[in-house]
């Protein structure tokens, strides 16, 4: 027999439900989707680090963001008490934790030559979707922190 | 059951299967639809290492040698020989065979030339570097590029010349070796070893410039609607109603939703023109084969990628390149994902022709076997038969055998 599918296949279902309701509700979806984006994911480019060494700013140099497109990123990075840090090492990393994937490029941060002025260079987001941009900030006086970020394109 | 009743009730079921039943689809899913639609492809991607990427002088003579069997040891062998244009630019068998047989999978033309990476493990950064592979590949052209200059020179002077400039004379035979080349045997190895670098530069430059007439051919193939993007139309209220059957409907919400394919599989494309290891197995007797962890290694070391000498990019526009992800073990048995515009014209399938039907390969994605080497990303599916069945007709509306040509 074919398989027609029931009127019911065909109501909409959200596309976005969180990693906990599929895994309740739909147990064989569980396993399907490596982490659903959380309920009130904080959209904000401008954030304290994890431990709250530094705060940094984030924004791309092309607006909206470009799909499947090089292109570059401008970074600021300020002490907790506001004064800009200059001479840190950045490193990037990052992906789509709902797709299990990592960045498609491997973007490099470098001086922008004003005080805590970084331009990321190599940025590329391959599809729609959330997108986590994970950074990892060591100041040249051996202060380390780490902050992550998300993006919804 | 008598003959007359077979018959209503297969007369019902056409009927049942042409209805216009139009699911009703939610907004997140049209926005889904709209971003596979072939109305956000464009013009292809500036190419700023090959300067006559767009030049039509340039295409007509790529045009003419992509059929060029001269380009060949055995005088048999073209582009077009494994390229077949009535097999969506492949050739239906699971591995090519020019001179001799291959180990990977014959790929569709066309849909390359919107990628920045070409060939199943990425290794080469353009279309026209991709072009010289298969020249001098031994169990494909099994050419050199020295014999390549020489055909050039002999067929194809005036076209050449028009766009590049004058050809070197090459009848100076210990200048210039019948066969000779950096790769293949040993024979033409030699020959290239004792060239001046000043004679390898010359013979290396027409080369690339070869590649790029071949490129510009490739830019110019067009890409065509599918039934997908009719249909996409028409729910989005861009174009006349062209209803799918309802398996097919089915198939695209599993391929957006529980199938998770558009994952990997997204845009304009259904590729999102990255690499990943989906737990492929390695076909028997072929050599092992670490997929893209050796592409963007030797993509780097490519002499005519897009930092090269020959690459008509300066100062700039090498982004993909500069900016390539290497040493990363997700690289390992990851491929190309390839575009899925013609794929029911296009078995067998995967790298290696390893799965010979679409059914198959879907229920590789409903298994998800681990993977030989590496990590799989894929997770079983859980797909009931029907799913399974609903996925297979939903990719039956990817091809491009009907309609007219994407204007370019
Ligand atoms: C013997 C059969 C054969 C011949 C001849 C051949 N190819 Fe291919 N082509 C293949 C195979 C097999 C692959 C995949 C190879 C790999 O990944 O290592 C491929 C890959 C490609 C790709 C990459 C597509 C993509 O999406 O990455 C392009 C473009 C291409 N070939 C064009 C050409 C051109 C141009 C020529 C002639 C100069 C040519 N081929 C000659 C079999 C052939
Ligand atoms: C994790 C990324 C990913 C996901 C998810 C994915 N694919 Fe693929 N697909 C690939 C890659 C990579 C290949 C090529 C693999 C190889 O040759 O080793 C491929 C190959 C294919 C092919 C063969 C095309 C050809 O020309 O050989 C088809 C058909 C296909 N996928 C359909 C699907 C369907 C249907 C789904 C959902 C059930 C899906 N894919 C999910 C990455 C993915």
């Amino acid at each position: 027999m074919i398989g027609f599918p029931t009127p019911a296949a065909y109501r909409s279902r959200p596309l976005r439900r969180s990693c906990l309701v599929s895994a309740i509700l739909i147990p064989a979806l569980a396993g399907a989707a490596a982490c659903a984006r959380p309920a009130n994911l904080d959209l904000s480019l401008d954030r304290p680090t994890d431990h709250l060494l530094f705060r940094v700013q984030v924004a791309s140099g092309s607006q909206p963001i470009p799909l499947s497109k090089v292109h570059q990123w401008s970074l600021h990075l300020a002490a907790a008490d506001g004064r800009p840090v200059t001479g840190a090492a950045v490193g990037i990393d990052g992906g789509m934790p709902e797709h299990g994937h990592g960045l498609p490029t491997a973007p490099r941060a470098e001086p922008a030559g004003t005080p805590g002025d970084y331009v990321i260079k190599g940025m590329k987001f391959s599809m729609t979707g959330w997108w986590v941009l994970k950074l990892d900030v060591a100041a040249p006086d051996g202060r380390h922190d780490k902050i992550t970020f998300n993006l919804v394109l | 059951m008598t003959w007359w009743k077979l018959g209503a009730a297969l007369a019902a079921l056409v009927a049942i299967g042409t209805q216009d039943r139009t699911p009703i689809w939610s907004p997140d899913e049209l926005e889904v639809f709209r971003t596979l639609s072939i109305d956000g492809l464009g013009p292809p991607p500036a190419d700023p290492s090959n300067r006559v990427a767009d030049d039509p002088a340039a295409a007509a003579l790529g045009r003419a040698l992509f059929s060029e069997a001269r380009l060949s040891s055995n005088g048999r062998i073209s582009c077009a020989s494994c390229h077949r244009p009535e097999n969506g630019f492949t050739d239906a068998v699971p591995t090519g065979h020019g001179v001799a047989t291959g180990t990977r999978r014959t790929m569709p033309v066309a849909q390359a030339v919107y990628s920045p990476w070409q060939f199943w493990d990425g290794r080469a950064d353009s279309l026209w570097a991709q072009a010289l592979g298969p020249v001098e590949n031994p169990l494909e052209h099994n050419f050199t590029r020295m014999e390549v200059a020489r055909v050039l020179g002999t067929r194809y002077r005036g076209q050449y010349e028009q766009l590049f400039g004058p050809l070197p004379d090459l009848s100076d035979a210990r200048r210039f070796p019948r066969r000779a080349a950096p790769a293949g045997d040993k024979h033409a190895r030699n020959a290239w070893a004792g060239m001046a670098a000043a004679d390898r530069h010359t013979i290396d430059r027409i080369y690339a410039n070869f590649g790029k007439t071949i490129a510009a051919f490739e830019r110019t193939l067009p890409v065509r609607p599918t039934r997908l993007d009719r249909y996409v139309a028409g729910v989005t209220g861009k174009g006349p109603p062209a209803p799918f059957a309802p398996a097919e409907a089915a198939g695209l919400k599993l391929f957006i939703g529980k199938g998770r394919c558009v994952s990997c599989h997204s845009g304009p494309m259904l590729s999102n023109q990255g690499f990943a290891n989906t737990g492929v197995s390695e076909r028997g007797g072929l050599p092992a084969d670490s997929g893209r962890a050796d592409g963007a290694r030797k993509a780097i070391a490519d002499p005519f990628n897009c930092k090269g000498a020959f690459s008509d990019a300066k100062g700039g526009g090498c982004d993909e390149l500069e900016y390539l992800v290497v040493g990363d073990p997700r690289q390992v048995r990851a491929f190309k994902v390839p575009s899925l515009r013609g794929v029911a014209r296009r078995a067998p399938y995967m790298h290696s022709g390893q799965l010979r039907s679409l059914e198959q390969v879907i229920d590789h994605y409903n298994r998800a076997p681990a993977a030989p080497r590496g990590t799989s990303e894929l997770k079983p599916l859980h797909l009931t038969r029907r799913e399974r069945a609903e996925l297979v007709a939903f990719l039956r509306t990817l091809d491009d055998a009907e309609g007219a040509g994407h204007a370019r």
